[in-house]
């Protein structure tokens, strides 16, 4: 493996850490995913983007 | 009354050409595909970068190890020795590997029996990636089985005569081609009358998960969809391609392979690893944008995700086996001469 973390691996670690703001996200879109349209879970968006921010400053 | 012509007031040159024009047919020059699918530069560069982390990208050959596995373990059906065998497509030349290893015969109960590659004269792997081809040029199993790399500049055009293989493999590398039909003809010509063709590739559903999540993350976040898994040929579309590519004696049968990752991103990591990125022509320059990878991980995890706190992502692969026509070949019997009924074999419909 390479001694640098990727990018990537920064970001998978701090999503990792917003578990409970992903599923409440994932369960606005499935509740209704055949006619999705943009920013129809806006709120619960930014409550996950908001936590994965706090999270990414920590790491 | 004759409708009013051109044609007297039209200079000479024109109307001859329009002679000839009638006296051509439509035909699609060979090698000039109509429709182009996939970018296949920047699958070739894809997969250098991937080969080139040489470590990685073995931690990755998981899939492709079983699913050459899989296929080579068809030819232990075949009761033949070949003298000259194509692997096309090699990626880091796993056929070679997986017909080196021994015992093949998963099965205990039968004896052991040697490995493949004692059955296989000479090997020759091709493929467009030289980094990736040669990736593992100097382990052990290149000692056990008569290889030989090429380099091809374009997997759509093969470079051999007609006539020269005693079998064509393919393993995990068809579904980049834009002109399958033809790339099919030209395994054909390659192929020895009565020759078997043998292929793996992913089909239809495969990444089902990851393309219906990202879909609804570009469409929640973006307001549109743009294309991030590549279109798949469809079993059913396989069976007719190797039709009319003059294949016999057709088996097509497909295998699903489930594999659970942690997050999607570690899902994403192993198929940049594999060389396996996005590379449908018409995709959005760069990367994913992070929005829309946050979207899709709550997505994912809650539409297919696993109990455990895994996501599952199926890869299905499409088997297929197709003969050259040859003399004295085993013809399928027509349809309705059956006079047996399976079920009587079977035992009435009862799983045993």
């Amino acid at each position: 493996m390479p001694s640098r973390t990727r990018p990537i691996e920064k970001f998978a670690q701090a999503v990792a850490k917003c578990s409970t703001e992903a599923s409440l996200y994932g369960k606005c879109i499935v509740a209704d995913y055949n006619s999705v349209h943009k920013d129809q879970c806006l709120t619960e968006f930014l409550r996950l983007k908001r936590c994965y921010m706090a999270a990414a400053k920590k790491t | 009354m004759k409708p009013a012509t051109l044609r007297p007031f039209l200079p000479r040159p024109a109307i001859r050409r329009r002679g000839l024009i009638h006296r051509n047919y439509a035909v699609q020059a060979p090698g000039n595909p109509t429709l182009q699918v996939f970018d296949r530069h920047a699958k070739y560069l894809q997969k250098e970068r991937a080969a080139a982390n040489v470590e990685r990208s073995r931690q990755v050959d998981y899939l492709k190890d079983e699913v050459a596995l899989r296929l080579t373990e068809r030819l232990l059906d075949i009761n033949r020795t070949f003298n000259h065998v194509l692997d096309l497509g090699a990626n880091a030349c796993n056929i070679a590997r997986a017909v080196t290893l021994p015992d093949p015969d998963i099965d205990p109960s039968k004896p052991t029996s040697p490995p493949l590659s004692s059955r296989i004269a000479h090997l020759t792997a091709a493929d467009s990636s030289r980094a990736m081809l040669y990736r593992d040029a100097d382990l052990p199993f290149n000692q056990e089985i008569n290889l030989t790399r090429e380099v091809l500049d374009d997997e759509e055009r093969l470079p051999f005569e007609g006539n020269t293989f005693d079998a064509v493999l393919s393993s995990l590398s068809m579904h980049w081609i834009n002109d399958l039909p033809s790339v099919l003809a030209q395994i054909n010509h390659v192929l020895k009358p009565d020759a078997p063709f043998m292929a793996a590739m992913f089909g239809g559903d495969t990444l089902f998960e990851l393309r219906t999540s990202l879909q609804l993350a570009d469409q929640e976040r973006r307001g549109g969809v743009s294309p991030h898994v590549s279109p798949l040929a469809d079993v059913r579309d396989m069976g007719g391609l190797l039709q009319k590519a003059g294949f016999k004696m057709l088996t097509v049968d497909v295998d699903d392979i489930i594999v659970d990752f942690p997050d999607t991103f570690a899902l994403m990591q192993d198929l940049q690893a594999m060389g396996e990125s996005n590379a449908v022509l018409g995709r959005e320059a760069g990367p994913i944008k992070k929005d829309v990878l946050l979207a899709n991980e709550g997505i994912y995890r809650e539409l297919h995700g696993n109990e455990d706190g895994t996501i599952p992502a199926t890869f299905r692969m499409i088997y297929m086996i197709g003969w050259k026509e040859g003399p004295n070949q085993s013809q399928p019997l027509p349809r309705g001469s059956g006079q047996i009924n399976i079920k009587d074999i079977l035992g009435g419909g009862e799983v045993k």
